[in-house]
């Protein structure tokens, strides 16, 4: 595929998530038209059509669009550091870091709200990562990809059973976190999603930036080496990134596994190996899957706490499995 | 190599003797011994504690151990990639959605069907994932994109119903699920045992075969080896083994994963040297992780699939940090 056609096709994705999370955003029981979501946004005059638009649709779009990209993005970027398919950002501790977090905060002191797991969400994500990272890249044969991937396989392990451990026992923890567990976007605020879209903006800005570094990263470190680039010193920059992106999304939508490990094999298998366009694609990709697997969730089961996290695999695996099917090579 | 095996089996006849030895009641070694050698002296009690509850419960951790352990060599080597393990295959997804699915739609299902729904579970997302990776032929990495594919089809559909089935069942479904022990007896051991004999003589077997595939489809090729009928077997072989010991203890991960890895640590590539040791090491480490879980919290007993995890993954993280100034 030449770049002019992966720019033209980069394009059509963009328009398509466009048309998407504007369709998605009129949409509900209440249908709301085009004009008067801009009238909301640009002049709110506090009437019940604005308020809806501004305190319950929108912030569910934007959570979906900031979560799925991040996610996908993130996603691509530890395939490329592990140079392994079945890598996603749950391999680095993400997500049983987030679960172990959130669950241990519920049995110790209760369910609160929303906003303060998004932190130790958050927390549990990072610290769980940087254990990951300091266990693999220190521990067996520093140099290689495979002690990363082992030590992530460990801590997720161990993070799991315990989380695990704690809900077998806990019957009341158990139903107030299976529906956070399942991955979902609804209730949530405008305040936190503007709490975590910084970090993301961030993340993605750095990982479209770094798109260059990362094809040399993907090629083994050996490769790495004699192109000029230190190895370990791109790893690191590449983890701190994942952290950023995985960690706010996990705390904004809720361990979502298949958009980070999908997407980016979605991205490959159309467009090619190149990652300075993966992330692209990703980003948009991963934002697509996430705000039209919300919103048919919301339309077909006509429920508003649908978990996306359900919906994403009936959208986008089928999708896959085609496409793995008909392109993903021959011997590997 | 000899040496390592008289270890292994020293390690897993201490962790089988403790097994009996200990629990709710615990009894003196001199007991034990009595109760073992039918000697006139030893009291009935003791010896339907340790023949009636202890004995069946050791000997299928130790089944399902080894199982587990040769399902995931197998898997390593022909996907080649050091995350493989069974549930590439879409085996443990398979089994929690058809458990999970049992447990909360049915009302009150027979507990004689969880075990069956787990073998089927495992064995059709097995044969789903092969099939749909067959286009004149399978690749490694084809096989391993479509299980991605399908398990997260699977896992959705178990999500879905552990969000919203009634709570006391799908905490059951998860108790289940985590893998245990609890129910042995003497019944499901021998079929397990009689059920796992073939599969397991046949995987030791075809070591060769396993060292020619892990060099790459072209090169297994080019040195002889019918490499699609090969890994089709394998993959029979690996559904056979793994699924069998997901229907009698659940999902018990991280052994299949590590126990290899563990194992061509310690004896280098070749598998019919890894097969052996491998076993060793998943026998020992589920049988101790039932152990732990009986005791360690008594008399609230932790599945033994949370253990392995709990107490395996330190240890595992262990060897690789004391061993990191050894290229691997």
């Amino acid at each position: 595929m030449s770049d002019g056609s992966r720019f033209f096709a980069l394009l059509l994705v963009c328009c398509l998530l466009v048309t998407v999370s504007m369709w998605a955003v009129t949409l509900g029981t209440v249908h709301i038209p085009l004009r008067s979501v801009w009238q909301a946004i640009v002049g709110f005059d506090g009437s019940r059509e604005h308020l809806l638009v501004m305190t319950i649709r929108l912030p569910r779009v934007l959570a979906a669009l900031l979560a799925g990209s991040a996610l996908a993005v993130s996603g691509a970027i530890m395939q490329a550091v592990t140079n392994n398919p079945l890598a996603s950002p749950g391999l680095l501790g993400i997500n049983a870091g987030a679960s172990f977090a959130v669950v241990s905060v519920m049995t110790l002191f209760g369910a609160g709200t929303g906003d303060v797991y998004m932190w130790f969400a958050f927390a549990g994500a990072g610290g769980a990562a940087l254990l990951v990272y300091t266990l693999g890249s220190f521990g067996l044969a520093g140099q290689s990809t495979i002690g990363l991937v082992l030590a992530g396989a460990i801590v997720a392990t161990f993070l799991t059973a315990l989380t695990s451990s704690v809900l077998i026992f806990d019957q009341s923890t158990l139903d107030a976190v299976r529906l956070w567990t399942a991955g979902s976007v609804s209730g949530r605020t405008m305040a936190q999603a503007a709490a975590v879209a910084p970090y993301i903006l961030v993340g993605l800005a750095a990982a479209l930036l770094l798109g260059r570094h990362l094809v040399t990263l993907s090629l083994g470190a050996d490769a790495a080496r004699s192109l000029g680039q230190n190895p370990m010193v791109w790893r690191a920059i590449s983890v701190a990134i994942i952290i950023l992106l995985a960690g706010s999304a996990v705390s904004l939508a809720g361990p979502i596994g298949f958009v980070g490990l999908v997407v980016p094999h979605i991205a490959r298998l159309t467009i090619g190996v190149d990652y300075r366009w993966v992330l692209p694609f990703s980003a948009i990709g991963g934002a697509l899957l996430v705000v039209a697997a919300d919103t048919a969730g919301r339309m077909i089961f006509a429920s508003q706490s649908f978990p996306v996290g359900v919906t994403i695999a009936l959208v986008g695996a089928p999708f896959f499995l085609w496409l793995a099917r008909n392109r993903a090579g021959g011997a590997t | 190599m000899i040496r390592l095996l008289v270890l292994l089996a020293a390690l897993l006849a201490g962790v089988v003797t403790a097994s009996l030895a200990f629990g709710d009641i615990s009894l003196s070694w001199h007991a034990l011994f009595e109760t073992i050698i039918g000697s006139p002296e030893a009291s009935p009690q003791n010896s339907m504690i340790v023949f009636d509850l202890r004995l069946p419960r050791v000997l299928l951790a130790l089944l399902v151990g080894a199982a587990l352990a040769t399902a995931g060599t197998i898997t390593l080597a022909i996907m080649r990639n050091p995350l493989a393990e069974p549930g590439v295959l879409g085996i443990n997804s398979g089994a929690a959605a058809a458990v999970m699915a049992m447990i909360v739609l049915v009302q009150e299902p027979p507990v004689l069907l969880l075990p069956a729904a787990g073998f089927f579970g495992a064995a059709a997302m097995a044969v789903a994932v092969y099939l749909l990776s067959w286009r004149g032929g399978t690749s490694s990495m084809r096989i391993i994109l479509i299980g991605i594919g399908l398990s997260s089809l699977a896992s959705a559909a178990t999500t879905f119903l552990s969000a919203f089935g009634e709570i006391g069942d799908v905490q059951r479904a998860m108790i289940w699920l985590a893998g245990s022990v609890y129910d042995a007896n003497i019944v499901k051991v021998r079929l397990l045992f009689f059920w796992l004999i073939l599969p397991l003589v046949l995987a030791w077997m075809s070591a060769r075969e396993l060292d020619l595939i892990r060099f790459g489809d072209n090169s297994a090729r080019s040195l002889g080896q019918p490499v699609d009928l090969v890994r089709a077997l394998m993959i029979v072989l690996c559904t056979l083994i793994s699924g069998a010991a997901v229907a009698a203890a659940g999902l018990i991960g991280f052994v299949g994963l590590v126990a290899p890895h563990i194992a061509s640590r310690l004896v280098g590539p070749s598998h019919a040297r890894i097969f052996p040791v491998a076993a060793l090491i998943g026998a020992s480490l589920v049988a101790a992780a039932d152990l732990v879980g009986r005791v360690i919290i008594a008399p609230t007993q932790l599945p033994a699939g949370i253990v392995t995890g709990l107490i395996g993954a330190p240890f595992f993280a262990y060897l690789l940090w004391g061993r990191r100034h050894v290229r691997g």
